[in-house]
């Protein structure tokens, strides 16, 4: 067992757990960013044998998930005038009570998958599959389209850990076109975001709800 | 007639990335719609060109395998040239009278048409893409492209329909994406190098030793990742917001072709399951499910209905769960969901068309409200109701001819019960529109009805009727070489061998 | 020499307790620049308290005379159960159980003293009081559980016992998390900074304080003493969680122990000096936190050891 690697894995979780439990937007905005630097570094962390590709790598998903993407989310915060979350679809003990079962449940899930683990700690999935559960939560049970963003990414961190728990080498052309497409998707969300806030003076996405049927 | 099968896999990505950076330079409105029809019909030789090679030669493959054209893909091509001509030509007497009026300014055009031939540039790179990793990326391209295409116009409506669609495709496509992912997890035992481990022809020839539990799991992921974004129920709650929200020449491509980008997807998929699961029909039962479940919640939201628009969405996933459930009964319902795909692309991108020139004039989208429309538009009106009755299978036009085939399939394989929940959700959906399309036809106006569009020109017409008499050719008599076409097609999902 | 050692952890706790007080409030007065209260102030409150007379309102009746007895009765139980430099007086499997349920049979005793009053401030303190206890319980227990699981020991003398230093390098994450969410616990059930302020003297805002309110006298000081036996009690177990009992004993492990409660002590009292109490609402969030620590350590724990 790889105490560096699992210091991460735990501290990863714990960021979930704050994200789920933090009204402030511009703390959960904090927060994406620290998760999304360890997740970068993760590999560094994972890998015995670093070669020049893996580190560059590595240092450049952890420079845009811990300083891009947060930069690009803090500049439409900074548009609008919504700092908090106010009435989230689901509370705050709350969250952090499906966070909990969220991350039973990936252990368990984790344990009747047997997948083929390439990385060096057995933690690494089911911390992957937890990321995933949280992500979709914050995406659901927030109003703010701000958060829900943030919910976007923390998926997109438990997506990227599990790839890196099961397999060995994504090809380079693969995974730069994979951090293009979320640069873009955080980028298009951003402006969307920006417009939203324009129109309805505010960013709750729950004011989106004349569309039914 | 020697032609390098790679540089013409190149150009057909690499023409619309152009073309979509020409649409910012040009200076008038009406100047890029034209653009847009140049375009689709530059693209459309060497696509044709392509096309033809591979149906006379086999694949073609460009960058080192990267790249493939095959027959599945090949005919997926075809009909996305063919939705994307009829949205270029719709969009010119769409957007006239927007032009008209000044709110189509050269922003809002150099943006439509950047999008519009970016989004054809991203579509373009899943259909040719070999390699599983990229065609995601295509895929989710096409998604952040699309977006902006839906709120040309800002408004509340727009925005929140953008928004809805922005981040269910990106969570499902990122769901996807763990498909993906476990399936390159499940090639390692194969020994295939790492950077070719997502190449589709090398996953299919190495079927026989991938890990059966772990190939079940990725499909599960694919199903519902690209499934949301193929507008397969119960993922589908983004589709009625943005179909019915954006300009109606964007509808029509998310209809005619967005939905069936997605659901390719899928189908390159069921091949690699159905091998390694020993053509047990695991990953077609699933298929099955879905396609099923799409037919009967599109035919409850249909019944109800006011916006002629939404209407139109709803009735697109119940046809890509018709697509689904044909390709998921195997044999002569692959044929048949394939055939269908192009008839529900012609059929729908003209629907879609005509409804939003009759919404313009009416100034609503509201079926209640756009009534008698066959007296006061015969042309346009004409051809919307000729749309919703070919969409709702009324013999002889073609849809009518792959839903009874899809029909039989079901009755032949003796499974009764799809075959009863099928015909229900059928018979529905043919009921709900019906109503919804006499009361639009014939129902007396309760207030004045406005003038027809004045530019109803010549080409209008040829635009509405057109298609409908190619659905009603194909419904009688299906020409040999198309046949044949789909026939290898359905061959490359494993059926028909 | 070993035998005097062994006998020496629980006088030592009973002597030193309300000493952990008043290393609190050097800590946050030195924080705040005053010179503070004396080191032992605890203990002259407390013996004036005990020499003086106690008033009883009328509407109470022998529950609440005989609570705080019985919180100091089960406190000093659940003290004997504690081990000290790695052995306590008496010892079983499943004490750990038995130790938490000492804990909230105090807490019960308390809690049913304040409700005997009839004071709706008391009664709302209660309230407040087994709230939050219900969420904090899980926290320690799941963190006790997932420690018997690492040392394979189901009684707390031989769980920390069973602590050693390889046990950090093999799962130090799991025994960080433990220690994080014992000490939350700590200071909740201690209704310490950040959950409840000892301080304070607005009643809307107290919880364990507003409970106390009614009672006078020599009951008082029995119950204060309790309070700081409790804040030991608790504080030992982060202390034997963190030091690794296993290579220290007899009396160098004594030493260690007391300094490890001292260090503790100021470390309360920084959190103090720096941090804000939570609203109320946000309580129950930090404990939920805390029990989540506590389930991710077993997991982890249960991963790693099966």
């Amino acid at each position: 067992m790889n105490l560096l690697t699992d210091s991460i894995l735990v501290l990863l979780i714990l960021a979930s757990f704050l994200l789920l439990s933090s009204s402030r937007l511009s703390n959960c905005i904090k927060t994406v960013a620290l998760q999304g630097m360890m997740v970068g570094v993760l590999p560094l962390a994972a890998n015995d044998s670093l070669t020049c590709r893996v580190t560059a790598i590595a240092l450049v998903i952890a420079g845009m998930k811990g300083i891009v993407f947060p930069y690009m989310l803090f500049r439409t915060l900074r548009e609008s005038t919504t700092i908090k979350e106010l009435k989230p679809y689901v509370g705050y003990t709350a969250s952090m009570f499906a966070g909990v079962v969220s991350l039973v449940a990936s252990f368990w899930l984790d344990s009747r998958l047997h997948l083929p683990v390439a990385a060096s700690s057995r933690l690494v999935v089911p911390v992957a599959f937890s990321m995933m559960l949280t992500g979709i939560f914050l995406i659901v049970g927030r109003r703010t389209a701000v958060n829900q963003v943030i919910g976007y990414l923390v998926m997109e961190n438990g997506i990227y850990t599990f790839g890196l728990a099961i397999v060995r080498d994504v090809p380079l052309l693969v995974e730069l076109g994979v951090l293009m497409d979320m640069f873009m998707a955080v980028f298009v969300m951003g402006i969307a975001i920006y417009r939203i806030n324009r129109e309805f003076d505010h960013i709750d996405s729950d004011q989106l709800n004349t569309l039914k049927g | 007639m020697q032609i390098d099968g790679g540089l013409i896999i190149l150009l057909l990505i690499l023409l619309p990335a152009i073309f979509s950076g020409v649409c910012q330079m040009l200076r008038a409105p009406l100047q890029v719609l034209r653009f847009c029809i140049a375009g689709v019909v530059l693209v459309s030789i060497p696509g044709l060109v392509a096309v033809f090679q591979v149906f006379r030669k086999g694949p073609l493959f460009a960058a080192g395998n990267w790249l493939m054209l095959d027959i599945l893909s090949a005919y997926h091509l075809l009909i996305m040239m063919m939705v994307f001509t009829i949205s270029a030509l719709f969009a010119v007497g769409y957007f006239r009278e927007e032009i008209d009026m000044k709110e189509f300014t050269i922003k809002h055009a150099r943006r439509y048409g950047s999008l519009w031939f970016g989004a054809l540039a991203a579509m373009m790179l899943v259909l040719v893409s070999n390699n599983l990793g990229v065609m995601w990326v295509g895929i989710e391209a096409t998604t952040l492209i699309t977006a902006f295409l839906i709120c040309i116009h800002v408004t509340p409506g727009a925005l929140e329909a953008m928004w809805k669609y922005l981040m269910m495709c990106s969570v499902g496509v990122a769901a996807a994406f763990t498909g993906i992912l476990l399936t390159a997890a499940s090639t390692v035992p194969v020994g295939i190098h790492p950077t070719e481990a997502l190449l589709w022809t090398n996953i299919m020839n190495s079927v026989s030793s991938m890990d059966p539990v772990l190939v079940k799991a990725a499909f599960i992921f694919i199903v519902v990742g690209y499934g949301t974004k193929a507008g397969l129920a119960p993922m589908h709650n983004w589709l009625p917001d943005a179909h019915s929200q954006a300009p109606s020449p964007v509808s029509a491509i998310f209809s005619g072709f967005l939905l069936n980008a997605a659901l390719y997807c899928i189908l390159r998929f069921l091949p690699i399951v159905e091998a390694v699961t020993g053509n047990s029909g695991w990953g077609r039962d699933i298929l099955i499910l879905f396609g099923l479940l799409s037919i009967v919640v599109a035919a409850i939201f249909i019944i109800g209905q006011r916006d002629v628009k939404r209407m139109l969405a709803y009735s697109s996933v119940e046809h890509i769960g018709l697509i689904a459930l044909g390709v998921g009964l195997g044999g002569l319902g692959t044929f048949a969901a394939l055939f269908h795909m192009f008839n529900h692309s012609l059929c729908k991108s003209l629907a879609f068309c005509c409804a939003g020139r009759v919404g313009q004039a009416y100034g609503s989208n509201d079926m209640r409200k756009t009534t008698d429309i066959l007296r006061s538009m015969p042309v346009l009106g004409g051809g919307l109701i000729g749309g919703i009755l070919a969409l709702i299978g009324v013999a002889p036009f073609a849809i009518f001819l792959s839903e009874f085939i899809i029909l039989k399939t079901a009755i032949d394989s003796s499974r009764y019960w799809i075959a009863g929940i099928y015909l229900t959700g059928l018979a529905v959906v043919f009921v709900g529109a019906l109503r919804h399309a006499i009361a639009m036809a014939w129902k007396p106006p309760e207030e004045m009805a406005p003038d027809a569009p004045a530019k109803i020109c010549l080409a209008d017409a040829a635009l509405v009727v057109i298609p409908l008499i190619i659905l009603l050719i194909l419904g009688l008599w299906m020409p040999k070489l198309l046949a044949e076409f789909i026939l290898k097609a359905s061959i490359v999902l494993g059926a028909l061998s | 020499m070993m035998d005097v050692a062994h006998y020496m952890g629980v006088p030592l706790g009973l002597c030193m307790a309300p000493l952990l007080l008043g290393i609190i409030n050097r800590t946050k007065a030195f924080f705040a620049g005053r010179n503070g209260s004396p080191l032992f102030q605890a203990y002259y409150d407390i013996w004036k308290l005990l020499r003086k007379d106690a008033v009883y309102s009328r509407t109470t009746t022998w529950i609440f005379r005989s609570a705080p007895v019985v919180g100091l009765g089960s406190v000093m139980i659940a003290m004997i159960l504690v081990p000290v430099a790695g052995s306590s007086l008496f010892a079983f499997t499943g004490d750990l159980i038995f130790f938490a349920y000492c804990l909230g049979l105090m807490r019960f005793a308390t809690v049913i003293a304040a409700l005997d009053t009839g004071s709706s401030f008391e009664g709302m303190g209660a309230s407040r009081e087994v709230h939050f206890s219900t969420l904090a319980e899980p926290a320690l227990l799941l963190g006790l559980a997932a420690l018997a699981k690492l040392s394979g020991s189901f009684s707390l003398t031989g769980m920390f016992g069973g602590l050693s230093g390889s046990d950090w390098l093999a799962s130090g994450p799991a025994i960080a998390l433990i220690a994080f969410a014992v000490f939350v616990v700590f200071l909740a059930e201690n209704a310490r900074i950040p959950v409840d302020d000892p301080n304070t003297h607005l009643e809307l805002t107290m919880i364990h304080e507003v409970m106390i309110l009614d009672y006078s006298g020599p009951d008082l000081g029995i119950v204060l003493y309790a309070a700081a036996l409790k804040l030991w009690v608790l504080g030992a177990l982060i202390v034997n969680i963190l030091i690794c009992a296993a290579d220290l004993s007899g009396f160098s492990g004594l030493i260690v122990f007391a300094g490890g409660m001292f260090i503790l002590a100021v470390l309360v009292g920084i959190v103090e000096s720096i941090m804000a109490r939570l609203s109320l609402l946000k309580v129950p969030q930090l404990l939920v936190g805390a029990g989540a620590m506590s389930v991710l350590a077993l997991i982890l724990v249960m991963r790693f050891t099966s």
